[in-house]
């Protein structure tokens, strides 16, 4: 009895201390509403003296430099000032960042998750506000717009492509005019490059990199407009049958059967003929693995012509920021086609601007395939909670080798509709 | 004065009722078997942590391609070079001290003064207060994870060292432990200081402390290790990189971004860094702690 | 003993002097009860709510956009068929698996050692407990990466498996599960229709059977590695704690070692081993850091448990309703293991009703210090292992 009492009245102290906490809760949430205001679109900036904090989701320390010093290049001729941080947990430094009101102000932004916070009210939609709209390419700005508002400014982006090792490919007595442009050419070069332990094709298991097959065979997980899901199309099969084919055949590997943490680092390793990478592949390869001859050639046609993936991030800014109008100038200045081929240059990415194309490609010749994809490259499922759904997709190809595709990719169909909108 | 010493006895009843009373037996041959199969097991428990140390002095290539040698085939303090010269394992170094020192300060503080309250001072409310003292220690940790965040947040305590330190003064173990110590103590000293006009604050303070020193160093021993390896708390209280601690920043050196090989060396030599100073707390206060749990199972 | 015979008069002498002392007693405690209110219990009420609302992770769950959906979060991991039951099914057939192995074998380990280390005539037994209880001391971060290290394709363990002429699995991508890879070996690769077909939080029944995957064999045995030595000094405790006359008896009546062990000392060790048991499930249930540090679920979603689960559905998707319903899930099963406990240690000592007159009066009788020493017990054990599970503060 005694016991009980004692009980309810913790429970009761606890309820108490509670409610107490409740209304200080909504004391605190107040503050906020000015925020969202601005996330109205209506023009209205909240403009104030106080620093920018810029977090970055860093490839390494080349690109947190490179971030760094054109911040600060920003802030001395804007003299507002700003700090980059390199983000270690991106997503999870965002979510603490917005519940606690204290995001930072400007932030890289992935287009698989941008929508799940401009679904929050976490995004400024600036997009429309931005000078150079009209220089986007048209298929970026399309990943980041949200219900039809251009939200953020696309940073710079990446496709993926076929890299050979040159050495491998001359000791296997093979020519410039061997460069597959069909499957079955890729098959018949892979299986010539496979010797002992190196492997003929070494990429990663994830949609990330497989899904430019299906892009190659006329699918991918969404149609164009991100408005159905076709994840269990022909298309899709066919492209996973081949990828099965490779497997089981022996000549393609994935990279956790030969210990490697990315494709970059089994090719870099030597363990690997050639890989399906993006870009992002010259800095490591530079940094990493100097003795290293390869070349960049576009990957090889499917049944329904040229494909591959495309990836971007854009430039966030926070909506309970207190200086946006200055971050939106520091993104203006971030996204000119002078600061993004210093970009570039320190670490592969390719400028999202189309007025910077030309000036990319005589500086990066031998990467022009990367660039050259733009047109015709394809972007990854944007939609609220289809991150999760590739996540589990990705698990699931882990052992594609011996999986059944039809129920695999059903399965993902059911995921994947859920979550899309149409 | 004879009652002084009675507390010492009983805080360390290990040594007097275990390791101390010896029984004769003749040595056989399964003597021998048994020291073999211990040093066995003592083997596979030392030995990974020699790798650890011999690794992290090896070459990244030598790492992967002899990861069973125990001396490194050419010697290289790369890895050391890089984690104290070009990251941040200094910071991170000086804020897992920081918030260590300032975590076993205040539990300390708090838990002897509650345990003693609770083994001494009569008040309304003692038993319930005591009661809710048990309830609270059967909450699992992992289940706060969220919770914990969502009010360090709404403290304003969110990304502070505040908000790393005072959420884990909590410990309810802690207060357990001191309460039954004081419980073990003769109260005729308190009552002697008492009739010398002390107050309830400096009996406790010039009194009763100095004689709890074994139950204060299972407290110091027991949240000392507890802050040092704490992650969990950390991932939620913080994100700016200023205040990451050893434990979330070696954290990340082993989830490299892409374009970034798995660097054993430098994970390694951050790990066994990190061990040294649990390590020397471990060796300094060996015989307390491997008698700690033997201590709370006894009377 | 001393302190139960010190206490009669203490009682009486403290009647006279206890004036004051109610302020004392609050001003001693509140730091300690301030502290855990506002961070222990405030926090699950908060939780609780979060749980029932559709919180999207911007300002405060407490203001006026936030609405009250019943029980939709939960609903969604318990049914629906979406991708959240399916993932929330899969982190509790991973953590069952890892449940059934370390439990036992962490226990069976810390005995033996225990035993090993308890003999009287042994030279040394000061180094060898240290060797063993070391690993428990040092952080669960440190000892993450060194695991993964030595279980890397080419590490340490495949080479020594190598030396014997077996060819050891690429571990940390290994997703299969062990028991299927077994049936795999007689020949079963695909499970009779009746499991294939029926499932249960969106994972097949044969998928359930699938066992730990060798994946997830590098946690259990990094987490065995490292609680043994805790639940030693727990056992050692009970050992030295155990009547000699008894065991000597027993010698004179000239059973052999097993005997004596099985028939005198283990069940003297009930009571122990129940405890080891009891914080070995609910620690388990727990394992959160080495997931985080080491394997962030993969392969394949084999090593994902709830306790990561909830930390990737709200710090990294915003779910924070569904996090919040995922970690109470959780705490059920905790408590619900927790009241077990309880009640096979209240049927076997202490007399119900007894324990209900006198509630917490210590002076009542042996069976409540049984009870006390037994909390205190697990407290420091607690206290010393919450690092194998989330670190959380007790």
């Amino acid at each position: 009895m005694q016991r009980r009492t004692t009980r309810i009245a913790a429970g009761i102290a606890a309820a108490a201390s509670v409610l107490a906490l409740t209304a200080c809760g909504s004391g605190f949430s107040g503050s906020g509403s000015s925020g969202s205001t601005a996330s109205g679109g209506t023009g209205g900036l909240t403009s104030s003296k106080s620093a920018l904090t810029v977090l970055i989701g860093s490839s390494g320390d080349a690109e947190t430099a490179a971030v760094k010093s054109a911040v600060a290049d920003w802030s001395q001729t804007s003299g507002t000032k700003a700090t980059v941080q390199a983000a270690s947990n991106l997503p999870q430094q965002l979510s603490q960042g917005f519940a606690a009101k204290k995001p930072a102000d400007v932030f890289y932004l992935g287009s698989d998750t941008f929508a799940s916070y401009a679904k929050q009210g976490d995004l400024l939609a600036y997009g429309d506000q931005l000078k150079n709209k009209s220089d986007y390419y048209p298929s970026l700005v399309t990943n980041f717009t949200y219900q039809g508002r251009f939200t953020c400014a696309p940073k710079d982006f990446s496709t993926l492509q076929l890299e050979i090792n040159t050495d491998m490919w001359k000791a296997a007595g093979l020519t410039d005019s061997d460069v597959p442009t069909t499957w079955d050419q890729l098959a018949t070069v892979a299986k010539k490059l496979t010797k002992g332990k190196v492997a003929g094709l070494v990429t990663s298991n994830e949609y990330q990199r497989l899904g430019a097959f299906m892009v190659q065979a006329g699918g991918n997980l969404t149609n164009d407009a991100n408005t159905k899901s076709t994840v269990d199309s022909a298309a899709n099969v066919k492209a996973l049958t081949y990828v099965q084919d490779g497997l089981k055949a022996g000549w393609w590997k994935f990279t956790k059967d030969v210990g490697a943490g990315w494709g970059g680092e089994a090719f870099g390793k030597q363990e690997a003929a050639m890989t399906i990478e993006g870009n992002w592949i010259a800095g490591a390869m530079t940094t990493d693995y100097p003795k290293v001859h390869y070349k960049v050639v576009p990957l090889p046609a499917g049944p329904a012509g040229k494909g591959t993936l495309q990836f971007t991030n854009c430039w966030g800014i926070a909506a309970d920021s207190k200086n946006q109008a200055a971050a939106l100038k520091l993104v203006e200045q971030l996204t000119t086609a002078k600061d993004q081929l210093a970009f570039a240059k320190a670490f592969g990415v390719m400028p999202s601007i189309q007025s910077a194309a030309s000036d990319w490609k005589s500086a990066f010749p031998q990467f022009a395939p990367f660039l050259d994809a733009a047109s015709y490259a394809k972007g990854v499922p944007t939609s609220v909670g289809s991150a999760d759904v590739v996540t589990d997709l990705n698990s699931k190809m882990a052992a594609l080798k011996t999986a059944d595709i039809k129920s695999l990719l059903a399965t993902e169909q059911k995921n994947l509709s859920a979550v899309v909108p149409g | 004065m004879t009652t002084t010493t009675a507390p010492a006895r009983t805080a360390a009843p290990a040594t007097t009722t275990g390791a101390g009373r010896r029984r004769r037996r003749p040595f056989r041959l399964g003597g021998a078997l048994l020291y073999v199969v211990l040093i066995v097991i003592a083997v596979i428990y030392i030995f990974p942590f020699l790798i650890d140390i011999s690794t992290s002095f090896k070459t990244e290539t030598d790492a992967t391609n002899d990861p069973l040698g125990l001396l490194p085939p050419t010697w290289s303090v790369a890895a050391y070079t890089y984690l104290f010269a070009n990251s941040d394992f200094p910071i991170w170094f000086v804020n897992s001290a920081v918030v260590t020192v300032a975590v076993t300060t205040g539990r300390t503080l708090f838990d002897s003064a509650a345990g003693y309250a609770l083994a001494r001072l009569r008040f309304g409310g003692r038993n319930a207060l005591y009661a809710g003292f048990i309830a609270v220690m059967a909450v699992p940790g992992v289940v706060l994870l969220i919770p914990k965040f969502l009010v360090i947040n709404q403290l304003g305590m969110f990304d502070s060292y505040s908000g790393m330190i005072v959420p884990l003064f909590a410990d309810a173990a802690g207060v357990f432990i001191m309460k039954n110590f004081f419980e073990s103590i003769p109260v005729a000293v308190e009552e002697a200081a008492r009739i010398d006009g002390a107050g309830t604050l400096r009996t406790f303070w010039s009194v009763i402390l100095p004689m709890a020193r074994p139950a204060l160093v299972t407290i110091v021993i027991l949240s000392f290790q507890g802050s040092w390896n704490e992650l969990a708390h950390f991932i939620v209280s913080t994100s700016s990189p200023d205040l990451y601690t050893l434990t979330k920043g070696v954290a990340t050196l082993s989830s490299g971004a892409i374009g970034s090989a798995k660097r054993y060396p430098v994970q390694l030599g951050a790990a066994a860094i990190m061990t040294i100073p649990v390590a020397i707390l471990f060796i300094a206060f060996q015989r307390r702690i491997t008698n700690t749990a033997s201590g709370a199972v006894k009377e | 003993m001393t302190s139960a015979t010190a206490r009669v008069p203490v009682r009486r002498h403290m009647a006279g002097i206890r004036r004051g002392q109610a302020a004392s007693g609050y001003l001693f405690t509140a730091p300690a009860v301030i502290v855990l209110v506002v961070f222990l219990v405030i926090p699950i009420f908060m939780a609780l709510w979060v749980s029932f609302s559709d919180w999207g992770g911007r300002g405060s769950p407490f203001a006026s956009g936030v609405h009250f959906v019943g029980l939709k979060n939960y609903g969604a991991l318990t049914g629906g068929g979406g991708l959240a039951e399916q993932d929330f099914g899969t982190a509790l057939r991973n953590n069952l698996w890892f449940v059934i192995l370390v439990v036992p074998t962490q226990t069976v380990i810390a005995l033996l050692l225990a035993v090993l280390v308890n003999n009287r005539i042994l030279k040394g037994r000061g180094f060898f407990r240290t060797a063993f209880y070391f690993p428990s001391v040092t952080s669960s971060v440190a000892i993450t990466v060194l695991w993964y290290f030595l279980f890397n394709p080419t590490g340490a363990v495949n080479q020594l498996l190598g030396a014997v002429g077996l060819h050891g699995p690429n571990w940390p991508a290994d997703a299969s599960g062990v028991l299927h890879d077994l049936l795999s070996l007689v020949g079963l690769r695909t499970g009779p229709g009746f499991l294939v077909n029926g499932s249960f939080l969106g994972v097949t029944w044969w998928d359930w059977l699938s066992g730990p995957s060798v994946g997830m064999m590098i946690i259990i045995t990094m987490v065995v590695f490292t609680t043994s030595g805790t639940f030693m000094l727990l056992f050692i405790a009970a050992l030295q704690n155990l009547s000699q006359e008894v065991e000597e008896a027993a010698m004179v009546d000239g059973a052999t070692a097993w005997q004596r062990f099985r028939l005198v000392t283990l069940p003297q060790l009930r009571t122990t081993l129940f405890t080891v048991l009891t914080l070995g499930l609910i620690g388990t249930w727990q394992v959160f850091d080495q997931v985080f540090v080491g394997s962030q679920g993969d392969p394949g979603k084999t090593t994902l448990t709830p306790a990561y689960l909830s930390y990737v559905a709200g710090f990294q998707n915003q779910d924070w309703g569904q996090a919040a319903a995922i970690a109470f899930i959780l705490f059920a099963i905790i408590v619900f293991f927790t009241l077990v406990q309880r009640w096979v240690l209240r049927e076997r000592g202490v007399s119900r009703r007894r324990m209900r007159r006198n509630g917490f009066d210590r002076n009542d009788s042996g069976e409540y210090a049984a009870a006390d020493r037994l909390l205190t017990a697990a407290a420091v054990a607690g206290a010393v292992q919450n690092r194998d599970s989330s670190g959380g503060s007790l």
